[in-house]
């Protein structure tokens, strides 16, 4: 082991007494009020919660709505991961940059992206009555399962493509064409090599969509309501609206636990399913424009609906924060971005709508800080000690939902010592530091492991000691890399909403928040002007993630 | 006192040992070479001398002081890395001011112009590692291990990536730098060129032993056992037995042939290799007879691979005359003795000897 005793632990020990204190000690919290009556440790409160026919009911919607979510997300994506695959067109970086963004869109937008565009009054029904001349609107999907479906389906099929688009180029092209000169047409090749080479892809991404639509919170609580709540929401209204703490423990205690199995079981799965690394050659491509009628038009035809799917949400965002409602046709304004950024007070909000962007600026800036402090810490001491518990340990955050921790850390600071910094945005800060510092990891950890190990011990017979090693040779080199995860950091934390739903005490509120308040009281056009702020503040931290990324890996960073 | 000393380490890399109880003490201003194959451990040795691994077992001992525990930071030493391992981040002048950082009273900028100069790369203060080549880079890492005055220099094959040419220029300007700075040097290679022609002594290393050190030509003519005999140059080994001793000689009997050779520590009766080099052996007129079985050219000389009553022969013969060819050998002729009548293998004086031949078996036996 690379391991040399002393100051090194004191320094693996920094991030595990910090997680110990703001997300162990919490959570236990939530096991023992969900475990225990009377200081006695018992499945009592467990088996009331599965007995009750309300949670039965979130429970099985749950897993319907996730199932659902994967087979669609499936369908609407893996075409696209084809098309990318396959094809050639003009536009197709832009195709290929819009799969990152939903990594970053904050999902109350998407939400009220879908609510404008799909709903009743939505502007794809304005644009069929008055098309068709129909007195009823023709779609009817929001407020429902399917909203909730298709709005997952907008996230996941992104996923689903770059996992099908990274599978498929990888495979060795010569298979296929082993194939044809065996005597195989191209149908039958396609269902007989590639079909079954990039199953292991297919299930790691329907595996991990999965996960994320069972856990999802922010989409089926904007679009479905107490009616069509998911567990996750369950724990939410439990704690926030009826406000019986041990009910809420107990729920979230066995979707800690269900999460937990499906995290295990993703990673147990992943291995089995890591696709063979294959041909030195590409997949080759075919221009679209020149392939015979009947495949265009049938691939126009998904790109229509597509783009229905994906861009008719945002654009309707963005258009609805320039309109005043008004009869008929709305007129251009800017009054909702001057209403957002006034400083008066709001009734929906109980708070000033400038006073929530500020709070989001605050908040975001700060648990980037934490975020990248922690993460750096946590991926210096994993890069240390190799110890797959120690790993467990330390990347335990990404396995509880961000309810779960929401509600822990509802707990923890309404005692100490975390009650001293009182309600207001550092249980925020921390809540989305703890969200996001596996991210970080994630992205420091291979730069870091793809250094050249020899050049810390050049700089250590050189004269350096450990920690001037690190600091003047691992971390300028790692500077690309922590910029970049720190602009994916700030654009996370930015749109989350679901731990300020949990956390937020009276008068605090944050952007994605705000949104969802204006949202509730139909003020779509404040919530757009919001939304359109959030979205583009996202997404241009997304391209200097991109651009951050990019330029770093094309460097010669003195890896051979 | 030497300047750097091991004594008795021992390295495991899980079930692998790859130091073995190794000694090896290294004088003031001496350049001892580590020579062996890919895998031997030779370049664990020098990182367990500059501190970035720790030994199992037994002591690095720098300067008197027994240094085992103490961080790569506080030993003092300078290594050049194979890879170069430069800062990207840093300038060629950030690059060798690097270690003067963590000195003080250092007039950083006179130390640098200083030791680009003697690299001969005065003028490149502010190019990236990357606009160099890889001659340049290697300059450049010197430079940088020498900058703090180092009590030491380790150098872990310098020059394996760099192109034959190219190598054999760097081998030259090395060996000046070294022998003008007075450095302690150890130099890890697997090229023999390269350790006979830079080390004062070279220290051939087999599966994490030492197997021997020695000056260069005292290495080349006086192998002391099969491996260092094969390892550096072609090398002729027969097998045989002692049958006679006679104060420095001892009559070697090979293939019902005996054979006058240096005694070393052999003692009648002992098992041991009958060793010579091919260059030895001389063609023309002689006692005995071999067959050629093929024959390569190799520019500036013959190579010929024959045998004499079955046993493998290697020889060379100088460009300018023709290769023997076919069967009968011509008969060789006296050996470089001049005496008529003397055995033209081995040859009489200075470029063979016997070999051991069991792993610490029999005693070693034999050289002429």
């Amino acid at each position: 082991m690379r391991w040399r005793g002393g100051a090194g632990w004191a320094l693996a020990l920094l991030p595990l007494a910090f997680l110990a204190l703001a997300f162990f000690w919490p959570l236990a919290d939530v096991l023992r009020l969900g475990l225990q009556v009377d200081g006695r440790w018992t499945g009592d409160r467990l088996s009331a919660l599965l007995a009750d026919p309300y949670v039965r009911r979130l429970l099985l919607f749950t897993l319907d709505q996730a199932l659902l979510s994967a087979a669609v997300s499936l369908g609407l994506g893996f075409p696209l991961g084809w098309l990318l695959t396959r094809y050639r067109f003009p536009g197709k970086g832009l195709v290929r940059a819009f799969t990152l963004v939903p990594f970053v869109l904050p999902s109350i937008t998407v939400a009220l992206g879908f609510i404008l565009f799909f709903g009743r009054a939505g502007y794809l029904n304005r644009f069929l009555m008055g098309a068709f001349g129909l007195g009823e609107p023709p779609i009817r999907v929001l407020y429902t399962l399917w909203g909730i479906v298709l709005a997952h389906a907008f996230y996941n099929a992104p996923v689903v493509a770059r996992f099908v688009n990274v599978a498929w180029e990888r495979l060795d092209p010569t298979l296929v064409e082993a194939a044809r000169v065996l005597g195989t047409g191209p149908v039958r090749a396609f269902l007989t090599v590639t079909v079954p080479l990039l199953l292991p892809a297919v299930l790691s991404a329907l595996a991990l969509v999965f996960v994320l639509c069972f856990l999802s919170f922010t989409i089926p609580l904007a679009l479905g309501g107490a009616r069509y709540a998911t567990a996750e929401v369950g724990v939410y209204l439990f704690a926030r609206v009826y406000v019986d703490f041990p009910r809420a423990a107990a729920l979230a205690t066995l979707m800690l636990g269900i999460s937990l199995a499906l995290t295990y079981l993703y990673l147990r799965g992943e291995g089995l399913f890591q696709a063979r690394a294959g041909g030195v050659r590409g997949q080759p491509t075919v221009p679209l424009l020149s392939c015979n009628r009947p495949i265009r038009s049938l691939w126009i035809g998904y790109l229509f609906l597509a783009a229905l799917v994906f861009v008719g949400p945002i654009a309707a965002v963005v258009a609805d924060s320039f309109l005043r409602a008004a009869p008929g046709a709305g007129s251009p304004t800017l009054y909702w971005y001057r209403l957002i950024f006034s400083p008066a007070w709001n009734p929906f909000l109980e708070s000033s709508p400038a006073g929530s962007v500020g709070t989001s600026l605050v908040v975001a800036a700060g648990a980037t800080a934490l975020a990248l402090a922690l993460g750096v810490a946590v991926s210096w001491t994993l890069h240390r000690v190799r110890s797959r518990a120690l790993e467990a340990l330390l990347m335990a955050p990404l396995a509880v939902s961000s309810v779960v921790l929401g509600l822990a850390l509802l707990f923890a600071f309404r005692r100490p010592p975390l009650a001293a910094f009182g309600r207001g945005p550092w249980a925020i800060v921390l809540a989305h530091a703890l969200i996001v510092y596996p991210f970080v990891v994630r992205v420091i950890r291979p730069l870091w492991e793809g250094l050249d190990p020899n050049l810390v011990e050049a700089a250590r017979t050189l004269g350096a000691r450990r920690l001037a090693a690190f600091l003047t040779v691992e971390l300028p080199l790692l500077r690309g890399g922590v910029l970049a995860a720190g602009a994916f950091a700030f654009a996370l934390s930015l749109g989350e909403m679901t731990a300020v739903a949990m956390l937020a005490g009276a008068g605090v509120t944050t952007m994605p928040l705000a949104i969802y308040h204006f949202l509730s009281a139909r003020e779509f056009g404040a919530a757009s002007a919001m939304a359109t702020v959030l979205i583009a503040v996202t997404a241009a931290a997304a391209w200097a993630w991109d651009r951050a990324g990019a330029r770093w890996l094309g460097r010669d960073h003195g890896g051979r | 006192m030497a300047a750097v000393e091991v004594r008795e380490l021992v390295k495991r890399f899980g079930p692998v040992v790859a130091v073995d109880r190794l000694s090896l003490a290294i004088g003031d201003r001496e350049v001892v070479a580590l020579l062996g194959p890919s895998g031997c451990g030779k370049t664990t040795v020098l990182r367990l001398i500059a501190g970035l691994e720790r030994p199992d077992e037994g002591q690095v001992i720098l300067a008197g002081q027994d240094a085992t525990a103490w961080p790569p930071e506080a030993r003092g030493v300078g290594l050049v890395f194979q890879n170069y391992a430069l800062f990207p981040h840093l300038s060629v002048a950030g690059n060798v001011a690097y270690g003067l950082r963590f000195k003080r009273g250092v007039d950083r900028k006179a130390r640098v112009r200083e030791l680009l100069e003697l690299v001969g790369l005065a003028g490149y203060e502010r190019r990236r590692p990357h606009e160099l080549s890889e001659g340049q880079k290697q300059r450049v890492a010197l430079a940088r291990a020498l900058a703090p005055a180092p009590r030491v220099l380790l150098l872990d094959e310098p020059l394996s990536a760099l192109d034959a040419a190219l190598r054999k220029e760097l081998r030259g300007e090395l060996r000046r730098i070294l022998r003008d700075l007075g450095m302690t040097a150890v130099y890890v290679t697997h090229d023999q060129g390269e350790a006979l022609a830079l080390a004062d002594r070279v220290a051939v290393m087999r599966a994490g032993r030492v197997e021997q050190v020695s000056r260069p030509e005292e290495l080349y003519r006086s192998p002391r056992t099969p491996f260092v005999a094969s390892f550096l140059g072609r090398a002729n080994l027969w097998s045989g037995r002692v049958v006679a001793v006679d104060g420095e000689r001892a009559a070697v009997e090979v293939a019902g042939e005996r054979f006058s050779a240096v005694r070393g520590e052999a003692a009648p009766g002992d098992e041991v290799y009958l060793f010579f080099r091919p260059e030895a052996v001389a063609v023309g007129e002689g006692p005995y007879v071999a067959e050629v079985e093929r024959v390569e050219y190799l520019g500036d000389r013959w190579e010929v691979h024959a045998r004499f009553r079955g046993l493998p022969l290697i020889l060379l013969v100088p460009e300018p005359r023709t290769p023997p060819s076919g069967s009968p050998f011509p008969r060789p002729s006296s050996s470089r003795t001049g005496r008529s009548g003397e055995p033209v293998l081995p040859p009489a004086s200075g470029a063979g000897g016997a070999c051991r031949r069991s792993q610490g078996g029999a005693q070693p036996a034999v050289s002429h």
